[in-house]
């Protein structure tokens, strides 16, 4: 009962405004004619303030800002939940590993994992943005790259309680080898909180897409959130205080990594035990 | 608590207000707004843009362009004459002109600069051109330098190269590793170089014993700026006195801003699209990766055919900018060249894809023909709007563009290299077209090591290289023009670069702190990036008064900034007092 209260109220929320966003990146490509987001096709003046004809106004070259925002939904989410994917995927297996095995592997793969916590993040997603071709792929892996350790170490310390467990034990006793104690035993325990965290980590991708596009390391060619922010700044926004290309996409930015924060602290309220 | 934070509010208040009020009488400094990043700071290797204009303010040239009208006029020296046979050319250096440290300028230290060029082939590195047709340069006495040419040269009064002083620099040993970094450095411009911190700011001072007097206020500093909407962004409040080459979204921003005076001026730079023709060392072996298409003069007019100029014009210059054509800007009336109706090139993408299927390159089942790198500069507002047109129009033409921006060092590096196919490239003219004419010449292509030359598209066409050749010794006015257009025809046909567009110069200063700049031409002019100091040199500052008013503003500032995070803190804590142990983790 105090679990699914505690569930609706925030959580359905957001997973409500997720359904919503999810949609609209979905459908929004095959409504939107290609013309509408042409800078070389499109005829409306640049700078026109939010009115009857376009809700949220224009940008700099005429294209209609709500246009732009729904576009937009669709890379954002896009790159936030590969790389979330990617990262978690990361991490899960670092951590199952060096978890389960111990030793010099563990070591081993603890010092990787070291390594890339106290290497700060946003420098290395920059780094790897600068050296690597420009594209979506190339954000969606400098982001999983550099922000999976946390997710290992959560892991790992979730499969070392697991496997101290006596029914681990017993299983071992019984003959079962690593395939069948991580496939059977460990990997099922440690899914809810990889769920959650996967759920957590879409957030911060999204976020982390958004600044790498807003510093002018995305993909030039598709419109994300952080790439309008990059724009906007870029082509006089603030000084012609054409709030209106500004603030659309930062709310996006907001309002979606809040719905999977919400979501996934609910979620995680549901999956770890009360203390 | 509360008396806590009361007491820490008064502690605030009383900080804040104790403060000591600025001081209205420091001095007096011009701040400018710069974006480009500096290169270097030896005038002899320094190519970029920004460098040149600190190396202008540094060191006179041998002679110089009047503000009004951007005839020649003395410099270093003030007389010249020329022998009857246009070989020899003796120039007088005047006495009592000095150099910044208070030693003499003299026609030694005019002979020691050019013979540095002729002797050291890095020393050519940025202005090479000017020095490739001398025989010798001697200096006869302290006030006479000779100057023999191997065939007439017409831009003898037009040798935009730093002279700079002897006693420094013959202790110098190798002008590649030379930064120029020993402050104050000695100079015989209108200022001196004291401070530069690389990426930050630029420091220069009046020079008190510049021979046409000292400049009306005291420090000139250049400060950096990521992007130029931080820069509009200080103007606007303030923090800097003088921006250049503003967006023109941004210059409309500006319209009818207190204490703002903009300036729209006739340009001398143009934007250009690098389409690699084959990129080639002086002695003709093939550096880079440009694609082998490309050296298809055919497929090079195609492309060009293909970009809308007017669009571009129109939609990403918003209107400030007249549509390109040859290489010297419409501002320089008499060498600027426009194509007659039959050699004009109209947009024309059918025409285009035509062409291409007849130069051999047929679209493939996907309706491609071949892909295309384009590089621009990230964060130059220009080069991102107009790739995405370049990218349509090209897309048309069955060229899939693979646009790629990045910084301004790299973007060098890829253009010297010549691993680029595309690529967006700008030059600033001079008052004689010699210069961006010889920018395309064979000899201008770099050697073996890829250094040691300014090619602009690693051109190399032996009927431009003749015409080049003829009109450097053509002294009649009327037949050199007709030569330069011819040139800049050849140029036009055989597209090393589409000139995009000549950009209107677009400035704005603070008019309640300066009230008056010297532009060049007086009529319509630039105030930066002139042919000369003369915007820097010439600013006169406001009254005094009107400055000191803004000085209690950052106090009041400071101190309710720190009133309102006092209350916000507060506020923050009273609520997790009462929120429920639940909620906190």
């Amino acid at each position: 009962m105090n679990r699914l209260t505690g569930f609706s109220r925030a959580g359905m929320a957001g997973a409500a405004i997720l359904v919503v966003a999810a949609l609209v990146a979905l459908i929004a490509p095959l409504l939107i004619s290609a013309d509408a987001l042409d800078v070389t096709r499109v005829t409306a003046a640049p700078w026109q303030t939010p009115g009857a004809q376009h809700w949220l106004g224009t940008d700099h070259t005429g294209r209609s800002v709500a246009l732009l925002v729904v576009q937009g939904a669709g890379t954002s989410l896009f790159v936030g939940l590969t790389a979330a994917v990617l990262s978690v995927g990361i991490g899960t297996l670092v951590g199952i590993v060096s978890g389960h095995f111990g030793g010099l592997v563990a070591g081993a793969l603890l010092r990787v994992t070291d390594f890339f916590l106290v290497l700060p993040a946003l420098v290395l997603a920059i780094a790897l943005s600068t050296v690597l071709p420009r594209g979506l792929g190339t954000i969606v892996l400098a982001i999983g790259l550099t922000s999976w350790p946390s997710t290992a170490r959560m892991v790992r310390a979730q499969t070392l309680t697991i496997e101290a467990r006596p029914f681990v034990e017993r299983a071992r006793a019984l003959g079962g080898g690593h395939g069948h104690v991580i496939g059977r035993h460990v990997l099922p325990s440690v899914v809810p909180l990889v769920l959650v965290n996967t759920t957590l980590a879409v957030a911060s991708s999204i976020v982390a897409e958004s600044t790498l596009a807003f510093l002018g390391l995305g993909d030039p060619t598709r419109i994300s959130w952080g790439a309008m922010l990059h724009q906007a700044q870029l082509h006089g926004a603030v000084p012609q205080r054409a709030w209106w290309f500004l603030l659309p996409p930062g709310l996006a930015i907001v309002v979606v990594v809040l719905a999977f924060t919400l979501v996934g602290r609910a979620l995680e309220a549901v999956v770890t035990p009360k203390r | 608590m509360r008396v806590k934070l009361c007491a820490l509010l008064a502690i605030a208040t009383t900080v804040g207000l104790a403060a000591p009020p600025a001081t209205a009488q420091g001095p007096v400094i011009l701040k400018v707004a710069i974006v480009q990043q500096i290169d270097s700071m030896n005038p002899f290797l320094a190519v970029f843009q920004s460098s040149t204009e600190v190396g202008r303010l540094m060191y006179d040239y041998l002679t110089a362009y009047a503000a009004d009208d951007q005839t020649v006029t003395e410099g270093i020296a003030n007389r010249w004459e020329p022998s009857a046979d246009k070989l020899t050319w003796t120039f007088t250096v005047p006495e009592g002109k000095k150099w910044s440290d208070g030693q003499p300028i003299t026609a030694r230290d005019v002979a020691f600069t050019y013979n540095l060029m002729l002797t050291d082939e890095v020393a050519r590195t940025a202005n090479g051109s000017f020095v490739t047709n001398f025989e010798s340069v001697t200096a006869t006495d302290d006030r006479t330098v000779v100057i023999k040419t191997k065939a007439p040269q017409v831009t003898m009064l037009a040798l935009d190269i730093p002279i700079v002083p002897k006693h420094v620099w013959e202790k110098v040993t190798s002008i590649k590793d030379y930064a120029n970094d020993q402050m104050p450095v000695v100079g015989s411009g209108p200022f001196v170089l004291t401070e530069h911190v690389a990426g930050q700011f630029i420091k220069l001072k009046a020079n008190k014993n510049y021979w046409r007097g000292a400049a009306k206020y005291d420090e000139l500093h250049f400060v950096y700026f990521q992007n130029s909407d931080a820069a509009v962004q200080a103007l606007g409040k303030g923090e800097v006195d003088l921006i250049n080459r503003m967006a023109p979204a941004q210059f409309d921003s500006l319209a009818g801003k207190d204490g703002v005076t903009r300036n729209k001026a006739q340009g001398r730079r143009f934007t250009e699209l690098l389409i690699n023709p084959g990129a080639q060392t002086r002695t003709g072996e093939p550096i880079g990766d440009g694609s082998p298409a490309l050296k298809d003069v055919r497929v090079r007019r195609a492309i060009a055919q293909a970009v809308d100029l007017d669009a571009l014009v129109q939609r990403v210059n918003l209107g400030y900018a007249e549509k390109g054509a040859g290489l010297v800007p419409p501002v320089f009336t008499k060498w600027h060249w426009q194509p007659s109706a039959s050699e004009l090139r109209k947009f024309d993408p059918a025409a285009a894809n035509a062409a291409l299927d007849a130069a051999g390159f047929p679209r493939k089942a996907d309706g491609t023909r071949f892909g295309l790198r384009l590089v621009g500069r990230a964060g130059r507002a220009y080069d991102e709007q107009a790739s995405e047109y370049l990218k349509r129009s090209m897309s048309d033409i069955g060229i899939p563009l693979d646009v790629r921006l990045v910084s301004d060092n790299q973007l060098n590096e890829v253009t010297t290299a010549a691993t680029y196919d595309l690529a967006f490239s700008g030059w600033a003219t001079n008052v004689d077209p010699d210069f961006i004419l010889g920018l395309h010449t064979c000899g201008q292509r770099p050697g073996a090591d890829g250094k040691g030359g300014t090619t602009d598209a690693y051109f190399c066409d032996q009927t431009y290289d003749r015409l080049y050749a003829q009109q450097l010794s053509e002294f009649d006015e009327g037949k050199r023009v007709e030569i330069v257009k011819q040139m800049q025809a050849r140029f036009y046909d055989q597209v090393p670069a589409v000139v995009l567009a000549y950009d209107n110069a677009l400035e704005g200063y603070r008019s309640d702190h300066f009230a008056r700049f010297t532009t060049q031409p007086a009529q319509g002019g630039v105030i930066m990036a002139q042919n000369g100091m003369w915007g820097y040199y010439g600013a006169e500052p406001a009254q005094r008064a009107a400055q000191a008013t803004g000085s209690r503003w950052p106090v009041i500032a400071i101190g309710g900034a720190a009133l309102v995070v006092l209350v916000l803190a507060g506020v923050v804590l009273a609520r997790r007092r009462q929120a429920t142990a639940g909620e906190r983790e």
